[in-house]
C-alpha cells in the first residue's frame, strides 16, 4: 500500500508543475426522473437518477446526491453500486434549488456531475385587503388606500404588487398606486387583488359640503429647518368645519439666492412644512376644488460658526480609534484627561492629558495582548477605565479592566474573557457593570464592583435569524443596543431610582417613565426598530430640551465602495446618516429626520444640549443645531454649525480626513481620526480673528 | 464494503500502468529529492487573521518572499479574521473560512493566480478548518464556535462547485483540525472542548466512530450513535485537559495523528483498531500538525513554545526542535516532495506573522518572510521546476 502511494506521488511530482487541470469523463452521463421538479413547501417527491455509460448501459459506479441543507432534504445520500438512486426529496424553503448528483472515483478528475432543478414557488396568496378603508367619501377629492398582501405562511408580501379597482370608474377610479379619484356621486364597491385573491369593500360618495378652506398658521419669523405647522379647516357655505373632508398640503417657492435654483422643502399630510433654502414658499391646501394658500418668508439660519484648531496629538504609526475625555479624581481633579484606543496595531491604549487642550500629551501608554483595542471607556466617577480586545494571540479576547485613577500611571487590575473569546468590538461602562458587545452576537454584563474580579451577571441576545449587534450605549439605566438589521433596541436594565434628584428627568421621558421592571441581571426590552439596510451601527439617546420630544439617534454604518484604505492606503468613501426616531410613544418609534453629509460615511456621534456632534468619517467632524422641532433632511435646512476637516499631511495616511468619533467636552470639542490621532477644536464666530486675542 | 471498493479500484489503476516505467519514475524522484533541490519553487497560500489578508509566499529553496497580498473581507472596520485555507484538489480554487460574519461567518471561493473572488457560501459560527474530498470533492468545514458558553458545534458539508451547503453534522465543543485521508472516505476533526476525535464517514454523512483523545478514558464508540442527544445533555461538560487541536492522516490512511494541546503530547491512532498505539511527547503547547507525504517526518507546531518539533515517524523520536522567529506558533504544510515545512507563526500584538520554513532533511531552518499579523491558516498551492 506504501509502495503505491510512494509511486502515485512520484508521478505527481514528475508533472513538474502541480498545477492540475480538471477534465470530466465524457463517457459517463447521469439521467433525472422526471427531469426537473416544481413543489410546494413541505412536500416530498421521488426522484429516480441513474448513472449512465456512453454505450447507455448502467456505469455501475456509485454517486453521492446532494440538496440543499435546511432547503432540500433528500434520503438516501448515495446510490446503489450499480450507478442507480431512488431519492426522496423534501422541500422546506421557497426558492430554485439544485438536486445535485456526483460521480465517486478515486480519480477525481473523472469525477461527473449531474444537477436538477428544483423549484420551490413562494406559497400563494391568501390575503388581499385594504388597510383601515374609509366607509364614506366627498365628491371631488383623493384618497389613498393602503392594502397587505398575505401568503398562506401568513408573511407579508413585498414582492406582490396589489391591483386596485373600483366597480364603477365614472363614480370613482383608481390609479396603478392606489389613488382614489372620486367624481360623483353614488355607490361604489372598491376590490384589491393579488395573484386571484381579492376582498372588496363598499364606499359611499356623498356631496362634498366643503366650499371653503380656511388656513393658518402662527406668526413668526421663520429660519430654514424650523418646522411650522399649518392648520387647514374645509368649511361649509354657512362656516361649520367638515372635520372628516380630506385636506391635502403642497407648496411652491422661489429662492432668493437664484435663477433655476430650488425653493426646496418638505411638507406633510398633516401640513408640517419646513424650508431647505431661504426664500418666499406659498403653502396650498386643496379639498374638494377649493384651495386656501398662505406665503411665507423663510431666512437663514445663521448659525454657522467655525471650528478651529485648538490642539492636536498627532498619531502616525497606527491607527486611532475610540476616544473617551474625563476629569481627573484625588490630586487630579483640576485636571483633564483622554484615551484613544488603535486599531489593527499592537494592542496599545494612550493615556492624554489636556487640561490644556492646545497641549495634548501622551503621558501613558497600556499595552494588552491584542491587535485591535477597538472601545475605550471610563466609568462616570473617573476611577474605572474598561479597554475591548480584538486579535488577542491567546484568543482569549475579552475586556481588561483599568484602574485609571492615576492616569499617569494606569494599572491593569484585570482581564475578564470567560465567553468573550470571540471579541470584544464595543463596551460600555455604567453603574458598576460593564456592557460588553459579545462577538458581534450579544451583549454581556459585567459587574465590576470588585473591579479586580469582575463577574458576569446577566447576557442579552436577540432571538431573529441571523442576529448581529454592532453597540450598546447606556443612560439612565436604560441600555441602547445598534443592531444592523434589528436596528435599535431599547432595554430596561433599572431605568433611574425615583427620587427628587431625578424626578424632573423621569418626568421628561417617556421610556424612563415606564422604566424600572429591568436590571442588568435581567434586561427588559422595551422598543426597537428595525432597519430595513442592515446599516445601524450606533445609537444616542437625545431629549429635546427646546421641545421636550424623545429621540434616539440611529448612525448608520456602510461601505458600498470596499475597502479602501486599510490594505492599500487608499481613502475609503463610506455613506450614511443619522436616523432620528421620535420616542415620544416609545411603543411606536418614528423615523422624523435624517441627518446625512452627501458623499460621506457617518460613525460615532454625541449629544449634549441641543446639538449632535458627529464623526462622519472622510466628512470629518461635523456640529449641528437640533434645536427645535425636527422633521426631514436636517443637512439641508443648514442645520450644520460648523465642520473640521482633519486631514494631516504626516497622517499615517497623509491628507486623509477619517474621524471615527467626538466628544463634546467643557468648551472644546475632542475627536479621533483614525489617519492622525486626537484633535481638539473650539466653535468660534465665523469672523473671528486670532489677532483680536 | 467501501474499503472493498476502494482496493479494487487502485489495483486497476496499477494494473493499467507499467510497472517498470513506475520504478523508473520512483528512482528518478528518488534521485531528485536526495540532493537540494535547486531551480524549484514553492508557493504557500497564507492568513494574516487579524489583517484581513491572504498572502502569496514563494520559496525558492533559499529565499520566502511575499510576491502577492490579497484583501479578503467585506467591512473595513471589522476585523473578519481570515483562518483556514484550503486549495481544492484540481489546483484551481482556493478556499477561506472567514470566521467572524453577522455573526455567522463563511468560506469564499477564489480562484489560485488570479485570486479573483468566484462565490462565498455562508456557514455556521466560526468556521475555521477545511478540506475537499478527493472521493466526493465536497468540502467539510468545522464550525469552531469558540463563542460564549461550551455547546456542540457542527461540520458544514458544501458543495464547492455550487457553493451552497449540503448538510451539517454535529460534533463535539470546538471542533478544529479537519482533514481527510487521501482516498477521500474518511474525514476526521477533533473536538477541543470534547477531548474526542470524529471520524465522519464521507459516504454516509455522519459521525461513524468517535474516541477520546487522552491515554486514561478511551471511550471508543464504533458505528452510529446519538451523539446529538449525547452531547446536548452535557453542555455544563467538565473540560478534558487533552484540549485536541488537530488531527492529520497518514498518507498511508492506516494512522492519524492528534495533536493534544493541553497535555502537551500527540498520540497515533491505528485506524483498524481505533486505538492509541503512539504517544510523543512534545514542546508546550502543541496545536498543529502535518505528516510528510512520503510518511517518513511528522511536523508539530509548538504554539506555546514558539517552536517547530519535527519527529521520525519510523523511530518515534524527535529529531530536532527548532525555534521559530516569533512567538504563538501555528500551522504547518510540508511540500508534496516532503523537503520543506512551511509554518505559519501569528507574532502578538503588532508584530508581523511570517512563514517559516524549515529543511526537512537538513533540519534547518532555511529562511523566513514577514506576513500579516497573526498568521494562521496554510496551504500549499504549487511547485514548479
Amino acid at each position: 500500500m506504501d509502495g503505491c502511494r510512494l509511486v502515485f506521488t512520484c508521478i505527481a511530482l514528475l508533472l513538474g508543475s502541480i498545477t492540475l487541470q480538471a477534465q470530466d469523463d465524457d463517457s459517463l452521463y447521469f439521467q433525472f426522473e422526471p427531469d426537473s421538479l416544481d413543489l410546494a413547501i413541505g412536500d416530498s417527491a421521488n426522484v429516480k437518477i441513474t448513472l449512465f455509460s456512453e454505450d447507455s448501459s448502467l456505469s455501475n459506479n456509485q454517486f453521492l446526491i446532494t440538496g440543499a441543507w435546511g432547503a432540500v432534504e433528500v434520503r438516501p445520500w448515495i446510490s446503489n453500486q450499480k450507478g442507480v438512486a431512488n431519492v426522496q426529496v423534501k422541500v422546506f424553503k421557497p426558492g430554485s434549488f439544485k438536486l445535485s448528483a456526483s460521480s465517486i472515483t478515486p480519480d477525481r478528475f473523472k469525477r461527473v456531475r449531474g444537477r436538477m432543478p428544483i423549484t420551490v414557488p413562494f406559497p400563494p396568496i391568501a390575503k388581499a385587503e385594504f388597510i383601515d378603508p374609509p366607509r364614506t367619501a366627498y365628491e371631488g377629492t383623493t384618497i389613498e388606500f393602503a392594502a397587505r398582501v398575505l401568503d398562506q405562511a401568513n408573511i407579508t408580501r413585498q414582492d406582490v404588487q396589489p391591483v386596485f379597482k373600483s366597480s364603477n370608474p365614472e363614480i370613482a377610479d383608481f390609479d396603478e398606486f392606489g389613488h382614489l379619484t372620486i367624481y360623483r356621486r353614488g355607490l361604489v364597491q372598491i376590490t384589491v387583488t393579488a395573484e386571484g385573491i381579492s376582498s372588496s369593500t363598499d364606499l359611499r360618495v356623498v356631496r362634498n359640503p366643503v366650499r371653503k378652506i380656511e388656513l393658518s398658521l402662527e406668526a413668526d419669523d421663520y429660519r430654514t429647518g424650523d418646522v411650522i405647522t399649518f392648520k387647514a379647516r374645509a368649511l361649509t357655505a354657512s362656516g361649520r368645519a367638515v372635520e372628516d373632508a380630506p385636506v391635502v398640503f403642497s407648496f411652491m417657492g422661489k429662492a432668493v439666492y437664484g435663477i433655476g435654483l430650488p425653493a426646496s422643502g418638505q411638507i406633510t399630510p398633516q401640513g408640517k412644512f419646513v424650508a431647505e433654502n431661504p426664500g418666499d414658499y406659498t403653502i396650498f391646501a386643496t379639498s374638494g376644488g377649493h384651495t386656501a394658500s398662505k406665503t411665507i418668508r423663510i431666512t437663514p439660519r445663521n448659525i454657522q460658526k467655525r471650528a478651529k484648531l485648538v490642539g492636536h496629538g498627532l498619531i502616525t504609526d497606527v491607527f486611532t480609534s475610540d476616544l473617551w475625555v474625563w476629569q481627573g479624581i484625588g490630586e487630579f481633579k483640576e485636571r483633564d484627561f483622554a484615551v484613544t484606543g488603535t486599531w489593527e496595531a499592537n494592542g496599545e491604549a494612550y493615556f492624554w492629558e489636556v487640561t490644556d487642550p492646545s497641549n495634548l500629551i501622551i503621558i501613558d501608554t497600556v499595552t494588552v495582548d491584542a491587535r485591535t483595542v477597538n472601545d475605550v471607556k471610563i466609568s462616570a466617577d473617573g476611577r474605572i477605565g474598561v479597554l475591548t480586545r480584538e486579535g488577542a494571540s491567546t484568543r482569549k479576547n475579552g475586556v481588561v479592566i483599568l484602574d485609571v485613577s492615576n492616569p499617569y500611571d494606569v494599572k491593569i487590575l484585570s482581564e475578564f474573557n470567560d465567553g468573550l473569546t470571540g471579541g470584544v468590538h464595543n463596551a460600555f461602562i455604567y453603574d458598576n457593570h460593564v456592557y460588553a458587545v459579545n462577538n458581534g452576537r450579544k451583549y454581556d454584563i459585567i459587574n465590576i464592583s470588585d473591579p479586580e474580579n469582575p463577574w458576569r451577571v446577566g447576557s442579552y441576545e436577540l432571538n431573529t435569524p441571523g442576529h448581529s449587534i454592532h453597540d450598546v450605549w447606556v443612560e439612565n439605566g436604560i441600555a441602547y443596543s445598534s443592531n444592523w438589521n434589528d436596528g435599535v433596541h431599547i432595554f430596561d436594565i433599572g431605568g433611574l431610582n425615583f427620587s427628587e434628584q431625578n424626578r424632573h428627568t423621569i418626568m421628561k421621558n417617556p421610556v424612563l417613565q415606564a422604566a424600572g421592571k429591568g436590571s442588568p441581571r435581567k434586561p427588559t426590552l422595551m422598543s426597537s426598530k428595525t432597519d430595513t439596510t442592515g446599516r445601524n451601527h450606533a445609537a444616542f439617546p437625545f431629549l429635546s430640551k427646546s421641545t421636550g420630544d424623545f429621540y434616539v439617534i440611529a448612525g448608520d454604518e456602510h461601505f458600498p465602495f470596499g475597502l479602501g484604505e486599510i490594505e492599500n492606503m487608499e481613502p475609503a468613501n463610506p455613506r450614511g446618516g443619522y436616523h432620528f426616531l421620535n420616542m415620544n410613544d416609545y411603543n411606536v418609534p418614528v423615523e422624523e429626520a435624517i441627518y446625512q453629509v452627501p458623499e460621506a460615511g457617518s460613525h460615532n456621534l454625541w449629544v449634549k444640549g441641543d446639538t449632535l456632534y458627529t464623526a462622519f468619517y472622510q466628512g470629518g467632524l461635523r456640529v449641528v443645531d437640533i434645536s427645535g422641532e425636527l422633521l426631514g433632511d436636517l443637512y439641508k435646512q443648514g442645520r450644520e454649525i460648523a465642520f473640521y476637516l482633519s486631514n494631516h499631511k504626516n497622517g499615517r495616511m497623509s491628507n486623509a480626513t477619517m474621524v471615527w468619533g467626538p466628544q463634546p467636552y467643557k468648551n472644546h470639542i475632542f475627536f479621533s481620526d483614525m489617519n492622525s490621532g486626537l484633535y481638539a477644536v473650539q466653535l468660534v464666530e465665523y469672523d473671528y480673528d486670532e489677532d483680536d486675542e | 464494503m467501501q474499503s472493498s471498493w476502494l482496493n479494487t479500484t487502485m489495483m486497476k489503476t496499477m494494473n493499467n500502468s507499467s510497472y517498470m516505467q513506475q520504478l523508473i519514475i520512483t528512482t528518478l524522484f528518488l534521485l531528485l529529492t536526495v540532493s537540494p533541490v535547486t531551480g524549484r519553487n514553492y508557493y504557500i497560500y497564507v492568513t494574516a487573521e487579524s489583517q484581513d489578508e491572504v498572502h502569496v509566499v514563494k520559496f525558492d529553496g533559499e529565499k520566502a518572499t511575499v510576491i502577492k497580498d490579497i484583501p479578503v473581507g467585506v467591512w473595513p472596520l471589522e476585523i473578519e479574521g481570515p483562518h483556514g485555507l484550503t486549495i481544492s484538489p484540481d489546483g484551481k480554487y482556493w478556499y477561506l473560512s472567514l470566521a467572524h460574519g453577522f455573526p455567522f461567518g463563511h468560506v469564499y471561493k477564489y480562484e489560485t493566480g488570479s485570486d479573483k473572488m468566484v462565490d462565498r457560501v455562508e456557514l455556521g459560527l466560526f468556521p475555521a478548518t477545511m478540506q475537499i474530498s478527493t472521493a466526493t470533492g465536497l468540502l467539510y468545514v468545522v464550525n469552531f464556535n469558540l463563542h460564549g458558553e461550551h455547546e456542540p458545534s457542527t461540520i458544514s458539508i458544501v458543495d464547492p462547485e455550487e457553493m451552497i451547503e449540503v448538510k451539517r453534522v454535529e460534533t463535539g465543543v470546538m471542533p478544529h483540525g479537519s482533514r481527510l485521508t487521501n482516498d477521500g472516505l474518511k474525514q476526521y476533526s477533533v473536538a477541543m472542548m470534547s477531548g474526542t476525535l470524529y471520524e465522519l464517514d464521507v459516504l454516509q454523512f455522519d459521525i461513524s466512530r468517535t474516541l477520546f483523545t487522552g491515554r486514561k478514558k478511551q471511550m471508543n464508540m464504533q458505528g452510529s450513535m446519538d451523539h446529538k442527544n449525547s452531547m446536548k445533555k452535557n453542555t455544563m461538560h467538565k473540560i478534558p485537559k487533552e484540549k485536541p487541536t488537530w488531527v492529520y492522516p497518514h498518507p498511508a490512511d492506516t494512522h492519524v495523528y492528534v495533536v493534544n494541546n493541553g497535555t502537551d503530547n500527540v498520540v497515533e491512532i491505528d485506524l483498524g483498531n481505533w486505538a492509541i498505539t503512539r504517544q510523543f511527547k512534545t514542546g508546550k503547547g502543541p496545536y498543529n500538525c502535518e505528516v510528510s507525504q512520503d510518511g517518513k517526518y511528522l511536523v508539530v507546531t509548538y504554539k506555546s513554545a514558539a517552536k517547530t518539533g519535527i519527529w521520525d515517524l519510523n523511530t518515534g523520536q524527535e529529531l530536532v526542535r527548532l525555534k521559530n522567529t516569533r512567538r504563538v506558533t501555528h500551522g504547518v504544510v510540508i511540500s508534496p516532495d516532503s523537503r520543506y515545512a512551511f509554518v505559519s507563526v501569528e507574532g502578538i500584538r503588532g508584530e508581523p506573522g511570517s512563514v517559516d520554513v524549515f529543511d526537512l532533511e537538513n533540519l534547518t531552518l532555511v529562511d523566513h518572510a514577514e506576513v500579516g499579523k497573526q498568521a494562521g491558516g496554510i496551504a500549499f498551492w504549487k511547485m514548479e521546476d
